[in-house]
């Protein structure tokens, strides 16, 4: 809209801006700042410089093993998500399934469930039917929270394709798998990217249903931080939070690089 | 596609959301009316739901979950609905940041966000650094183990949900209403009360209910910034499931948060099906 | 009602250009078409003048007062849109009723009569209480319209106002809006790339191309004298042929299309002789089976049967000539056949 914002809006606007900013992330920011500290405890604001922190959980066994086991499980949940919710968006957007509309709404309503729940009822079932908690169990648990998200936003890049294109295939003598490979993989691209951005991501950060089927001496990195601060935060923890933070940063350039990121609001 | 290849498509899928979704869910429902062992001797009983209304001191944790959730769902409608405005009409270069600030923090891990307001917010912390530097309170304030400390991180945890869903609709918006608005004597505030703000409650709407849903049952931030002093209900849960092993109580009290969600989500929808429907 | 000034209009949106110093004079109670090909500017300059667009230079000026810095709010216009914007959330009465509310025109009573009487205008009656997406197209159309009258305006904006109706639609809508236009003498200024359109509703036809205004004039001037090639060719195709013209004894002009083969035409307005362009209006040749005195000699090319008329490629003296003629005037006529080529006097024109 051209001309005639007023210029009590536009001032509200430019402090609200920077109200928003401050605020969302400011808490990103000292966490930052506290894990460069040279001093023993957490204090604000942190006194010296030192990458002493950034030594110590490399150092430690129990850092670097929590960044492995979180590593490992996004790798596995990632692809797992991928595959499975990939299959599933095709089935939807080009199947002809009765009642795609339920199926849809089925496939979204993890979303929609609170993760505690979630998280219980697996602890639940796991530990009466199996062993209880495992690595195993956690991957279930991530590659069906990450699932709506891939069969999302592959479905609505698959939407916005030309069907025609696959029956043009089938027409020139393409089999199921070639198809498959050619055709519908490649239009789906774009929104698998986005997918596995998301699905790494969240199997990467979560911690509610890592907290309910923790496995006592491999725990997930976000996991670890969170026992730490319910005990004894140090400035370790505001190293180890600085990493995932700076791997987080690292996830949004490359998914502007690759997609970008004004795409998100749409 | 044949319908053969569709269902062979969709099965994996499906097979994990009966199996590792709805059946656990399903489980939890069940641990929560039944009494004994479910392998062996069991029977049908309420007494874990007797057990939650009877004691006054669940009936206070509902009500303080729901305060906050409600507090913090409106804090969410106020700030998020502006931000998501600037994110459709403002400049280039403002949108782009205003995306990246709120991408940002969404994709950072909720325990390292809830860590860096235990820094502001703690005694000596950045929060207290400030308002001591202006002459307004001391280096020993502080907002930890108070609502008020709840409710700023887990606002700034969830705003991003509702700018995001809110401009989404907005994007959706004809430019040509606001234009049109403005030909017939509109002002640009009329514009956003008579134009933007009526179309955009779809994703008000939507922007709340997630908003609400996810912080009626957070409990990481709540329980890292509340502590055990102020408990909310899906920290109680949380105690009930890893400290006190109480599993059938747990999930009575689970069942609980759902229908307590369902009870403020459900009106709410039915409302948005109506106005949908009429226009 | 009033009349309306543009002087010297500029506009860029980054490198484009979309107005490059237009100035135009619209006289009160004029329908005035802005016509052009899509990009020519036109829509950016009915939106300059709803001041939905600031100019990077000019004035607009409505019946003698500089509009140029007043929001659009404020400037007492009616504009329908090509979408036609109607608000959604919002009935049709309570879409008509908006303008009048925003600029505080009446009490409740008073609006709603005047609500009533603009339904009646557009013969809307029974769909007061509808929401636009329970209306047709044809119906969205009329809300619009009234919409865009129901306060009065002093000028009345139209963009592209039947683009999005059907071929059949648009023919009635267009007597429909020459009715209204005849009863409320609104002064309005009407964008479209239909050049039918405007050459039918207009009483002025401002013809734009590439961010200026390329020639003005009343329907039938523009149609029957235009001053450029791309007029000549945007309204109603036309032949436009590379020629050499040059004054003839006895007053008259004469071009030769081809060695051997010239014609007279009647004295154009710019006097310069040399390489011309001839226009031939594709339905003013009469094309003929046998020999007439002044008759040009020419081979039949194919021809397309299209229902009462034909239309035919003739080739004259290297020339590719698109004519249309009436279906009976061909009718036995196979392609490859020598054919004769008449036009009226007066109807070739030296551009």
């Amino acid at each position: 809209m051209v001309g005639g914002v007023p210029l009590a809006a536009k001032a509200a606007a430019a402090v609200l801006v920077a109200a928003c900013v401050t605020f969302m992330l400011v808490p990103l920011a000292v966490v930052v700042a506290s894990s460069f500290s040279a001093s023993e405890f957490l204090v604000f604001p942190p006194r010296g410089f030192s990458l002493r922190w950034y030594e110590e959980i490399l150092g430690s066994r129990e850092y670097t093993g929590a960044a492995w086991t979180s590593l490992r499980l996004a790798a596995v949940v990632t692809a797992l998500s991928l595959l499975i919710g990939t299959a599933v968006a095709i089935a939807l957007v080009r199947g002809r399934i009765p009642g795609t509309r339920t199926l849809v709404a089925l496939f979204l309503s993890p979303l929609v469930l609170p993760t505690i729940i979630f998280g219980i009822g697996l602890l639940m079932v796991f530990s009466h039917y199996g062993d209880g908690p495992s690595f195993t169990a956690l991957a279930v648990g991530h590659v069906v929270v990450t699932l709506p998200y891939v069969v999302r936003t592959v479905a609505a890049v698959l939407e916005g394709a030309d069907p025609s294109v696959e029956e043009a295939a089938r027409t020139m003598g393409a089999n199921a798998w070639q198809r498959y490979w050619h055709v519908v993989i490649p239009q789906c691209r774009a929104g698998m990217l986005a997918g596995a951005f998301f699905a790494f991501n969240i199997s990467f950060d979560e911690a509610v249903i890592a907290l309910f089927l923790r496995v006592p001496g491999s725990e997930t990195l976000p996991l670890t931080i969170y026992s730490k601060l319910e005990f004894s935060p140090d400035p370790s923890v505001a190293a180890a939070s600085s990493v995932l933070i700076g791997l987080t940063v690292l996830l949004v350039v490359l998914m502007e690089r690759a997609l970008g990121i004004q795409s998100l609001t749409r | 596609m044949s319908r053969r290849e569709s269902w062979l498509l969709l099965t994996p899928g499906l097979a994990l959301l009966v199996l590792a979704f709805f059946f656990p869910v399903a489980h939890l429902l069940v641990r929560s009316v039944v009494a004994g062992d479910l392998g062996g001797e069991w029977t049908l009983t309420g007494e874990h739901y007797a057990r939650f209304f009877v004691d006054g001191y669940y009936l206070s944790v509902v009500e303080r979950t729901l305060r906050l959730s409600l507090i913090i769902t409106v804090a969410c409608v106020l700030f998020g609905f502006p931000i998501a405005y600037l994110m459709v009409h403002g400049g280039p270069r403002l949108r782009f940041w205003l995306i990246v600030v709120t991408i940002l923090p969404l994709m950072t891990s909720v325990v390292v966000r809830t860590f860096g307001w235990l820094v502001i917010l703690g005694r000596g912390g950045l929060l207290a650094t400030v308002l001591d530097g202006l002459g307004l309170a001391g280096r020993s304030f502080t907002l930890m183990h108070t609502e008020t400390g709840i409710v700023l991180a887990m606002v700034q945890v969830l705003l991003p949900f509702m700018a995001l869903t809110v401009a989404g609709v907005m994007h959706g918006i004809d430019p040509r209403l606001g234009e049109a608005a403005r030909t017939m004597g509109c002002g640009f505030f009329g514009v956003l009360r008579h134009v933007v703000v009526p179309l955009s409650i779809p994703g008000i709407v939507s922007g709340s209910l997630l908003v609400f849903a996810l912080s009626i049952s957070s409990f990481i931030t709540p329980g890292l910034v509340g502590g055990v002093r102020l408990p909310v209900l899906a920290s109680s849960i949380y105690q009930q499931v890893l400290g006190t092993l109480d599993w059938p109580f747990a999930a009575a009290q689970s069942v609980l948060l759902l229908l307590a969600a369902f009870a403020v989500i459900a009106p709410y929808a039915a409302l948005v099906r109506r106005r949908d429907l009429a226009a | 009602m009033a009349h309306i000034e543009l002087v010297g209009l500029e506009k860029r949106f980054g490198e484009a250009r979309a107005l490059a110093g237009v100035s135009l004079d619209i006289e009160e109670g004029v329908l005035a078409a802005i016509l052009g090909p899509s990009g020519c500017g036109k829509t950016t300059l009915l939106r300059v003048v709803a001041g939905l667009e600031r100019p990077g230079a000019g004035r607009v000026r409505v019946a003698g007062e500089d509009i140029t810095d007043l929001a659009p709010e404020r400037r007492g216009l009616g504009m329908m849109f090509q979408s036609y914007a109607l608000l959604p959330h919002m009935t049709v009465a309570e879409n008509l009723r908006f303008p009048l509310r925003m600029q505080r025109l009446g009490d409740r009573r008073q609006q709603a009569e005047k609500v009533d009487w603009a339904l009646e205008l557009v013969q809307l009656g029974g769909m007061a209480s509808r929401y636009p997406r329970q209306l047709s197209g044809g119906q969205q159309q009329r809300v619009a319209l009234a919409r865009a009258l129901i306060a009065g305006p002093r000028v009345l904006l139209l963009d592209e106002p039947l683009s999005n109706l059907d071929a059949q639609l648009r023919k009635d809508m267009q007597l429909e809006l020459i009715e209204l236009h005849r009863q409320l003498r609104l002064t309005t200024l009407l964008v479209t790339h239909d050049q039918e359109e405007a050459l039918s509703l207009a009483d002025v036809v401002v013809l734009m191309r590439a961010g200026g205004v390329e020639q003005t004039g009343t329907p039938r001037a523009i149609y029957e004298q235009p001053a450029t090639p791309f007029a000549a060719e945007f309204l109603g195709a036309a032949n436009l042929l590379e020629v050499d013209a040059r004054p003839a004894e006895g007053g008259g002009w004469r071009v030769t299309l081809a060695p051997g083969v010239s014609l007279p035409v009647s004295a154009p307005a710019d006097p310069r002789a040399g390489k011309r362009t001839l226009m031939l209006r594709q339905e003013d040749m009469v094309v003929m089976a046998g020999p007439v005195a002044g008759g040009v000699e020419a081979e039949l090319g194919t021809v397309a049967f299209q229902g009462a008329t034909c239309r035919a490629v003739v080739r004259l003296a290297g020339h590719r000539l698109r004519v249309v003629a009436p279906s009976a005037a061909l009718a036995g006529l196979e392609s490859g056949r020598r054919v004769y080529l008449e036009w009226p006097e007066g109807r070739a024109l030296l551009l």
